[in-house]
């Protein structure tokens, strides 16, 4: 494999409860600094292939690199520093939005929303007239 | 009362870099690119383990960091605050102490 491939670093790092706005910005960082590693070495006369595993082996093992970040307290989510927190507020917050929940899923899908109003408002004229059409049916015969 | 040695190299990675960083703001290939050049190479660490530091000391007020567009792409440059200065006084400081009680260890003769 000569290509470099975060997504490993990436969902260790998730797990390990680092903020994902950190881990964003610590995989596109070490992808800029890969890319910058293998155009230094093939301006030295490397062919792409070396170039890159040189890179690779100078950015150092995803395990030590993960390691070094869950070394940082500081860049861990609020929920994973403090638990007992998370613990109130998640509960408390679902349940407060909650009653708002129908409200954010009609807002977020209104097309679909429009569709089925349109859709229901049809079939009531629908039945509605055949309704009517038996009514005068009875009433005729 | 002696004062609480911080650990040996878990610190020297922070202090290369708000060294560094004191002097001109840099964004991280170019930060270990000086770290090679002022260490003399001594000092060889994965280089990919910097970042996770960087952001620390940003997160802790140390340093901050602003994009910019070189080249057809985007870089994160970081520079030192004042609150940075005052933690690379202290860590100086640190430094030379341990320095200064292991050269003086060092000078003293063991005894067989």
């Amino acid at each position: 494999m000569h290509e470099l491939d975060l997504s490993r670093l990436q969902s260790e790092l998730l797990r390990s409860g680092v903020a994902p706005r950190h881990v964003r910005r610590t995989v596109d960082e070490l992808n800029d600094h890969y890319e910058d590693l293998v155009e230094q070495a093939l301006s030295e006369g490397l062919d792409n292939r070396s170039a890159r595993c040189g890179a690779m082996a100078r950015l150092g093992e995803v395990e030590d690199i993960a390691q070094a970040v869950r070394a940082q307290p500081e860049l861990r989510s609020w929920a994973f520093r403090f638990p007992r927190v998370a613990a109130v507020v998640y509960p408390l917050t679902f349940v407060m939005l909650l009653p708002a929940a129908p409200v954010f899923i009609g807002a977020a899908h209104a097309n679909y929303l429009a569709r089925w109003a349109v859709c229901l408002f049809l079939s009531g004229v629908v039945t509605a007239a055949m309704f009517l059409m038996l009514q005068m049916a009875i009433t005729l015969t | 009362m002696a004062q609480s040695n911080p650990p040996f190299m878990s610190g020297v990675p922070e202090l290369l870099l708000l060294r560094l960083l004191d002097q001109s703001e840099m964004y991280g290939y170019e930060l270990v690119r000086s770290i090679r050049a002022a260490t003399g190479e001594a000092i060889s660490l994965g280089e990919g383990v910097i970042y996770p530091v960087l952001h620390s000391l940003e997160r802790n007020g140390s340093l901050k960091s602003k994009r910019k567009a070189v080249s057809g792409r985007t870089r994160v440059y970081y520079s030192l605050t004042g609150k940075g200065r005052q933690r690379l006084g202290k860590l100086q400081d640190d430094w030379r102490r341990i320095q200064g009680g292991i050269a003086n260890a060092l000078e003293v003769p063991s005894h067989a």
